[in-house]
């Protein structure tokens, strides 16, 4: 092939890539400059830590989902303080109230110190490699293949397929999986939609708001972007509807509303949660594994370590024993994409300890329901 | 998916992530085509600029072309013309992109290797609008059509400066002696 003047051209196009913090900075920018021409994102108050908060940690759903009946084992936090058992209805009491909307001049407690992204964080590295690759990719559907070994229980296998249009199939195995589709019996809640959209809005939305969006996507009784009296109406509403659950489990005095640091430490449970849950339902979204990516680094508890597994370059991210109440988690995902490999819940208390592995396959449904896969 | 006409179209009604949406498609490109005329630690300052001007002049996007692009690259040249204008010019890096109404550091340029020596030289001596059009399809991949919509001008006037771009290059003796040794070199393989 002749070599012509564009050919010589294009040798000298240079590609060095921009640092990833330089596109953190360059949104601060826009933000500040959308925010003088008009309605901005509601100002993140600092928060002050209160004596005497009481731990509440929901229930931890494992990646693959919270689906029940295809092979999910549950995973709970333990709350500390109040005890497993107690721990056990506060798990209970946040998944009971619907988020509510933000009101103008409210508060917004699930941003703090941590809503801006750790420049030099390789989480925030990785989304930018993500971002600057570019594209989707092929098919319209994650299929989410995940094995989970719990102590004392036999391996379990889930085919998980998460559709681009949000819809939710699950079988034990690729037949099982086969006919959830052919049947259409969709399983989508909602919640796996709501986490996926919250983690596209991280991908270049505000992190203070990104982060209330994720928290929201599942029923909480935070009350986020409420004013304090009415989080405060809002959490003793639905702790008075399990005051029974607690008399019966011998817990007298309830648990109040966290503050300060607990506080904390339970909004950022619910980003991890729920962000690795976006993780997995949206696997094959460029845009939302940014958004995760994003979220993860706002929360101090996670550390990140470079790791190989099975040859391959990975991040470790670690969710320290202050979100989970004395345990931690181990997240592996591939150090160039993203995409989860691994999660460990290190055994705690009564809960044992679990390892789930995931692939994550993109497919089309035409080739699930045809069985080509 | 939404086009980015159809976002821009949003914000302008207030809603200001749908902008947002627009600057995540294309921060990497808009980004690396600011690295490569200003370098990267002066890109890295002026993305932000280019955002906030693209925001503030999104009234006048036109909403009949769906994908934005070109708009912020032309957005991106309007803030590089200011950059370079107010630089001193021992600080200016090797740019293509300075056009006929702005300051030209081209001809300041130190090139040291071999081949881009030639090409670099060969380039200098293009017209701004030429050399812009020319880095434009050559690095940005864009069409020539829409080159000529980052500079402004019709699509036909691009194909010419493109066309006189390609000529002169090719007429450049040296680039002449490059393009003939490479190709031979080619055919003896």
């Amino acid at each position: 092939m002749t070599v012509d003047e564009m050919d010589l051209v294009r040798q000298l196009k240079d590609d060095a890539p921009l640092r990833a913090e330089a596109y953190e900075r360059a949104w601060t920018t826009l933000r500040a400059a959308m925010a003088e021409s008009g309605p901005g994102p509601v100002p993140v108050p600092e928060m002050t830590a209160a004596p005497g908060a009481a731990p509440a940690r929901r229930r931890r759903f494992s990646l693959a989902g919270r689906r029940r009946g295809i092979g999910t084992l549950g995973k709970v936090g333990i709350g500390t303080g109040i005890g497993v058992a107690a721990a056990a209805v506060a798990v209970a009491l946040v998944a009971t109230s619907t988020p509510q909307s933000a009101a103008p001049g409210s508060t917004t407690p699930a941003g703090s110190a941590a809503q801006a992204p750790a420049a030099d964080s390789p989480l925030v590295s990785l989304a930018a490699l993500i971002r600057s690759n570019g594209g989707s990719l092929p098919g319209n559907a994650s299929l989410v293949i995940r094995t989970q070994a719990e102590t004392g229980v036999p391996v379990q296998v889930s085919y998980n397929l998460y559709a681009d249009n949000g819809a939710f199939y699950g079988g034990g195995d690729k037949t099982s999986l086969r006919e959830a589709v052919n049947r259409h019996q969709n399983m989508a809640d909602g919640i796996d939609a709501r986490e996926v959209a919250a983690a596209r809005y991280a991908a270049s939305g505000n992190l203070a708001a990104a982060r209330e969006r994720m928290i929201d996507a599942t029923p909480n009784s935070w009350g986020l972007g409420l004013s304090p009296a009415q989080q405060q109406a809002i959490w003793n509403k639905s702790i008075s509807k399990l005051r029974a659950k607690f008399e019966a489990n011998g817990i007298k005095s309830l648990p109040k509303r966290p503050t300060g640091k607990a506080l904390q430490y339970d909004l950022d449970n619910n980003v991890w949660n729920n962000s690795v849950d976006a993780l997995s339902a949206g696997a094959g979204n460029p845009q939302v594994r940014v958004g995760v990516l994003r979220l993860l680094s706002t929360i101090p508890e996670v550390t990140v370590a470079h790791s190989r597994t099975a040859g391959q370059p990975t991040l470790t991210l670690t969710a320290g024993p202050a979100l989970f109440g004395g345990t931690d988690e181990v997240l592996t995902i591939n150090a160039k994409t993203g995409m989860p490999i691994k999660s460990v819940m290190h055994g705690h208390g009564d809960v044992p300890s679990s390892v789930d592995t995931y692939r994550v396959i993109r497919v089309t449904l035409a080739d699930i329901k045809a069985g080509k896969f | 998916m939404a086009s980015d006409a159809e976002l821009i179209g949003r914000s302008l009604a207030g809603d200001e992530q749908a902008f947002m949406e627009v600057i995540y498609r294309h921060e990497v490109a808009v980004g690396a085509y600011l690295a490569r005329r200003a370098g990267r630690e002066a890109a890295e300052d002026l993305l932000g600029e280019v955002w906030v001007a693209a925001f503030e002049s999104r009234k006048t996007y036109d909403r009949s072309f769906p994908e934005a692009r070109p708009w912020l690259y032309g957005v991106a040249l309007n803030r590089l013309r200011h950059y370079w204008r107010s630089r001193p010019a021992e600080d200016l890096v090797p740019d293509v992109t300075s056009l006929a109404n702005g300051w030209d550091p081209w001809p300041a340029v130190d090139a040291r290797v071999d081949t881009q020596a030639v090409l670099l030289t060969a380039l200098a001596k293009l017209k701004p609008e030429e050399r812009e059009v020319l880095t434009l399809v050559a690095w940005e991949d864009l069409t020539v059509a829409d080159a000529a919509r980052v500079l402004g001008m019709p699509a036909g006037t691009g194909r010419r400066l493109l066309h006189q771009a390609r000529m002169a290059l090719r007429n450049a003796p040296e680039v002449a002696a490059l393009l003939t040794e490479l190709n031979s070199v080619k055919e003896s393989q």
